[in-house]
């Protein structure tokens, strides 16, 4: 029955009966004579996903093309053609005057090449690999890498997040100059986040990087931004868990934004990581990394880190809307989740119906925190008589942490302090690795208006 | 690494003669006959691209045929080769790679949206633009497919920010009927397929590193028919063109005006293999076109010929891929320092700005460089387009070659240079300079086009010049630039659409052609109503065969036109205003010489009733008598002018009096009368 698989991959009824039939399999050259006229070509694999009724078939031009079962008179078979396709190895070139960087992949793919008859995408990850595709890594540094898992970014959690922060801290006890992480980019400021908290005051940077385009493509970010990556890794001044991204949709640099305040703000911009209530910590830009904040954690030469590898995963992020049930809030409790994160509204409210609920969670010793969904701005409570009235129920306000972090940080305290809720909350309202700010910069929040003259005359300057 | 390019869809890129016809005189078009073509192995495949009438593009919902008034943004991009299915770069992946180009898309807010720079996934494809290339492939009787699969075709010159065009197969293997009787061709015309696809941006300059495009017409949706290459003269390419053409355009979903509709040549001749002449906007030029590169491909036969005669090997001209081949190679010398001073101010520029000088030796190839290629242009422009194009050297001039004595250096420098270079009297030297990093790949193209020559024909695309001559635009991308597009889903094409297109299809060029002739016009009216816009007003008037058919297609042909010309809108008329018309003709109530002024006023005065106007030209009974008043009226002058032959007063007479009498009297009845009056008048 797997032999069928192979044999006749992702084809269902009524077009395997077909097969069959004329004793054809995937990889088989055919002439099918069919009610719409004669075609030749070589029978591809059938994706899951599409339907049952199309046999199809790539042609010599190079196009593929579908044939409804229903319209098959029958199948010749002409040939059989099939082949595997892999990376080329090409031996990692080592020069040992240049610094050595550790790769630890997730399962995002950074470099890649195409089976260009299904148009799958088969990653390059071994250095060999790497280098075949991406050659000019060799001129930066030398480069180890370890495929730690192969899950796709949404698949991304505290399992993962623990083995990724003990192997970071393996790679920099080993002596490595800086460590790159590849990952999907969806999650990947959950995951820079948890890294901030677990991984604190690493010697060398601990960059994490993706693509917003498939590197099979020629227009593809991957490149670029594992260049800019690892050459920040390798030789970048700033010792600290960060996201190493495209800075405009054009290709000019990359920016390195501290891992506690980058969020994805764009579901296919190359641009779409952004610094949220600060400024970035520096460009990249062509084999140099130009620090932009003053106050970043620099390069060191010792070894010491701090590595705090925990997670409480009974803890959730509440999205707060206008007319909040409290029942949602009950059912939290009940379910014994232990700490909840809320994304308020304006300066951080909810409404008076969910009080009952938030006093609740106080007596249940739920511990609630207050973010805010404006993103941008600080929480504060005591402006508003609803703010105090919140307080008075036992919310404690997180100040400039972006939700998202707040969940993360608040699954990684209650982790390291499993039995100890003071402690947990003490170092919620403590900043660890800049997740809360004591100050909002003039330009931390700057989101244009398209539209407006002065932004058009701008973006025609400076975009590119 | 030419050689190892091919397009897939082409099962070899060589013409399948191998024997060149190396003493074939060269001649100019009007001397050709098809057997001077079929003696060089002429033959010629034809890629003919159409914009189709949509509201939207293909893949987004920005509005399709706008054109840029206002730049709103700019946005910079790279291409990087991807490997290929071996794990390589592929030639076009490596030649666009060296030139590092740095690409910059202009956008208007209106025309263009996150989709077109690649900055958010594809939409659903456009369902119209769909429908209307099955309409198009039915027309070319070609078999469908029952589930359309995007591709993405790579596309590494910046054309298209994905660096991939999305297109789809429509349709395979079909064939229209190629009838051409002034040219003796009476057959099919195969058409190999039927892809639609999405426009690429308007290129706005290309200068040095930096290549500059529009983005408005990106993304709109496009059919591209390609006919097998079986047009065997450079008339029968321009009339297959024509055809092919004019076959979307009877859907009446096409896009007409600038840019809307271009074709890409396939040309080979005999030893030669196939190249790709670009972006024909006009039919009209394509006859040239082809003719010179027939002949281009013969001559660089020639030289071929000549360099295995003098038996110089492929190897002896590699140069190592990476590094300054001046370092490397026994064939390339840095000459700065020979040349420092010299007489010849680019060179001397150069120097004194700090660039490059390089002197490239390419053995054997004395005289060659000279030998023509096209019409005023020789064998030295394959190089330098080459080098211009992938080193993007901008200086002008950017190099020099030891074939032109009396431009550039003197012969005592040339003397020094070969000296250098350790040239013989069979040795052509080349001199190029600019940037030094630029330089090194001038060198190097120079090397790769020299063994290209070699081989004879190299695969490349070539843009067209107003001349008819042609110029290198790039290497013919390699085989395995198309895969799937993993962004959309298969797209089912139910019966029911073919059924619903396929029973409500407009009338084939070539069936309406043999109605028209089946009604007595004659080919050549045939045809010219076939092509004209008013020929479905001509349907509607329900002409039988004979006399009146003729007329009506002639006063049409007549009126339209000129009424167009001297400015008047062109506003057709419904068939039922011009109906009435012809009704009256066939009752006789109006004359049918009447019949062209009639259908003039009656298309030029939109607002004046049918019937109205009809009243004008009916035969009144009062007409002897205004006939009789006005050879009355020059009867005076008659006579005088009889003096001089009958013949000629007659002809100033009717000029005279028919513009009064047209329609109202048949011509022979006035010129009788008028005989009657001279005849009277002369002899009392
Ligand atoms: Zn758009």
């Amino acid at each position: 029955m797997s032999d069928d698989k192979e044999l006749y991959k992702g084809y269902r009824e009524p077009c395997l009966a077909i097969m069959k039939r004329f004793g054809i399999t995937v990889w088989s050259e055919v002439r099918a004579h069919t009610s719409r006229g004669q075609f030749e070509g070589l029978v591809l694999p059938r994706s899951e996903t599409s339907d049952a009724d199309h046999l199809v078939l790539k042609l010599i031009s190079g196009y593929n093309m579908g044939i409804r079962y229903d319209t098959i008179e029958s199948l010749e078979k002409t040939g059989y053609r099939e082949a595997h396709y892999k990376i080329p190895e090409k031996a990692f070139p080592t020069d040992p005057s240049k610094p050595r960087v550790k790769l630890l992949g997730t399962g995002g793919t950074i470099a890649s090449r195409l089976d260009y008859r299904t148009g799958a995408v088969i990653p390059a990850f071994s250095p060999g690999e790497l280098y075949g595709s991406v050659p000019e890594l060799a001129d930066i540094c030398n480069l180890d890498t370890d495929k730690l898992f192969g899950v796709f970014s949404e698949n991304m959690g505290p399992e993962q997040y623990l083995t990724l922060a003990e192997n970071v801290g393996a790679a920099i006890a080993k002596g490595y100059d800086g460590v790159v992480i590849g990952h999907g980019t969806d999650t990947m400021h959950h995951t820079a986040a948890a890294l901030s908290f677990m991984v604190q005051n690493p010697p060398v940077p601990v960059i994490m990087v993706g693509s917003q385009r498939s590197s099979d493509r020629p227009s593809s970010d991957a490149a670029q931004n594992l260049l800019s990556a690892t050459w920040a890794a390798a030789h970048g001044p700033i010792a600290e868990v960060m996201v190493c991204m495209f800075g405009p949709t054009s290709d000019r640099y990359n920016l390195l934004h501290r891992g506690t305040r980058v969020r994805k703000m764009h579901s296919s911009y190359r641009s779409t990581f952004r610094t949220l209530g600060d400024i970035p910590l520096a460009m990249v830009e062509c084999g140099k990394v130009e620090p932009l904040k003053k106050d970043y954690a620099p390069r060191r030469d010792d070894r010491n880190v701090t590595i705090q590898a925990f997670f409480e995963e009974r803890v959730t992020l509440l999205y707060y809307y206008p007319n909040m049930h409290p029942d949602l809030l009950e059912s939290m409790i009940d379910l014994g989740y232990k700490g909840i994160i809320i994304a308020g509204t304006g300066l951080g409210h909810v409404n008076r119906k969910i009080y009952p609920a938030l006093e609740h969670a106080k007596r249940a010793g739920v511990q609630v925190y207050m973010t805010l969904q404006t993103l941008w701005g600080f929480v504060q409570m005591h402006v508003y008589e609803t703010g105090r009235e919140i307080l008075e129920l036992g919310v404690v306000p997180l100040a400039n942490m972006l939700p998202e972090v707040g969940y993360i940080k608040l699954g990684w305290a209650l982790g390291v302090h499993p039995n100890d809720p003071e402690a947990a909350k003490q170092l919620m309202m403590t900043s660890v690795a800049g997740e809360m700010t004591s100050r909002e910069p003039h330009d931390g929040y700057l989101i244009f208006q398209g539209g407006i003259p002065e932004v058009k005359d701008f973006l025609e300057r400076v975009w590119q | 690494m030419s050689n190892t390019s091919a397009d897939p869809r082409f099962a070899t890129d060589f013409n399948p003669r191998t024997d060149p016809p190396l003493d074939f005189t060269d001649k100019s078009l009007g001397e050709m006959t098809a057997d001077d073509y079929r003696a060089l192995g002429f033959m010629c495949g034809l890629e003919v691209h159409q914009q189709i009438l949509t509201r939207g593009k293909l893949f987004c919902r920005c509005p399709a045929g706008r054109r840029a008034h206002e730049l709103d943004a700019e946005v910079l991009r790279h291409m990087r080769p991807t490997l290929s299915e071996l794990g390589e770069y592929d030639g076009t992946a490596l030649m666009e790679f060296k030139t590092k180009k740095e690409i910059v898309y202009l956008l208007e807010r209106e025309s263009v949206c996150t989709y077109e720079i690649d900055d958010t996934p594809p939409f659903e494809i456009d369902e119209e633009a769909v429908k209307t290339s099955i309409e198009v492939a039915s027309l070319f009787n070609l078999n469908l497919v029952s589930e359309l699969h995007v591709m993405r075709k790579q596309y590494l010159d910046g054309s298209i920010p994905t660096g991939f065009q999305r297109t789809a197969m429509i349709g395979l293997s079909g064939s229209i009927p190629f009838r051409v009787p002034e040219l003796g061709v009476d057959r099919e015309l195969r058409i190999r397929q039927l892809s639609l696809e999405e426009d690429s941006c308007r290129e706005v300059s290309d200068v040095g590193h930096r290549i500059t495009f529009w983005t408005d017409r990106l993304g709109t949706p496009l059919t591209e028919a390609v006919t097998e290459p079986e047009l065997l003269t450079p008339l029968e390419v321009f009339a297959g063109a024509h055809l092919v053409a004019r076959t979307a355009q009877i859907t009446g979903k096409v896009r007409r005006g600038p840019g809307a509709a271009r074709q890409d040549t396939n040309v080979s001749v005999a030893g030669g293999r196939r190249t790709e002449i670009k972006g024909v906007q006009h039919h009209s030029a394509l006859p040239l076109l082809v003719h010179v590169e027939a002949f281009r491909q013969l001559n660089l036969l020639r030289v071929k010929a000549e360099l295995k005669h003098r038996g110089v090997p492929s190897e002896m001209l590699q140069l190592p891929v990476k590094g300054l081949p001046w370092e490397l190679s026994p064939l390339v010398a840095d000459v700065g320092d020979a040349l420092r001073g010299v007489d010849f101010g680019p060179i001397r520029d150069a120097l004194e700005t700090g660039q490059t000088v390089a002197c490239v030796r390419l053995p054997t190839f004395a005289g060659l460089l000279a030998h023509t290629t096209q019409p005023g242009v020789t064998f030295a422009r394959e190089f330098a387009e080459r080098v211009r194009v992938i080193s993007c050297l901008t200086a002008r001039p950017f190099m020099i070659h030891s074939d032109v004595k009396d431009y550039g250096i003197s012969s005592t420098k040339w003397r020094q240079l070969r000296q250098r270079l350790h040239a013989n009297k069979w040795d052509a030297l080349m001199v190029v300079w600019g940037p030094t990093a630029d330089v090194a790949t001038a060198a190097r193209e120079i090397c790769n086009r020299a063994q290209d020559a070699l081989a004879g024909v190299p695969a490349e695309t070539r843009q067209a010049f107003v001349d008819g001559t042609t110029g290198f635009e790039r290497i013919l991308p390699g085989a395995d630039r198309m895969y799937p597009d993993t962004d959309t889903p298969p797209l089912r094409i139910p019966n029911q659409w073919v059924a619903d297109i396929q029973s409500d299809l407009p009338e084939r060029p070539w069936n309406r052609l043999l109605r028209y002739e089946a009604l007595g016009l004659s080919p050549a009216l045939a045809r010219s109503l076939e092509q004209a816009s008013w020929s479905f007003l001509f349907d509607g008037l329900g002409l039988h065969e004979g006399a009146l058919a003729r007329r009506v297609a002639f006063a049409l042909e007549r009126c339209l036109p000129y009424l167009r010309r001297s400015g008047v809108d062109p506003w057709l008329p419904a068939a039922m205003r011009v109906r009435p018309l012809i009704e009256a003709v066939e009752n006789q109530r109006v004359r049918v010489e009447a019949l062209e002024a009639c259908l003039c006023a009656l298309v030029s005065e939109p607002d004046v009733q049918s019937d109205k106007i009809l009243a004008r030209f009916m035969i009144k009974k009062d007409e002897p008598a205004k006939l009789e008043v006005l050879a009355d009226q020059i009867g005076e002058r008659l006579v005088e002018i009889g003096a001089k032959g009958e013949d000629v007063a007659l002809r100033w007479a009717m000029g005279q009096v028919m513009p009064h009498m047209l329609g109202r009297m048949s011509p022979a009845v006035v010129e009788g009368k008028l005989k009657e009056v001279l005849a009277a008048r002369s002899h009392p």
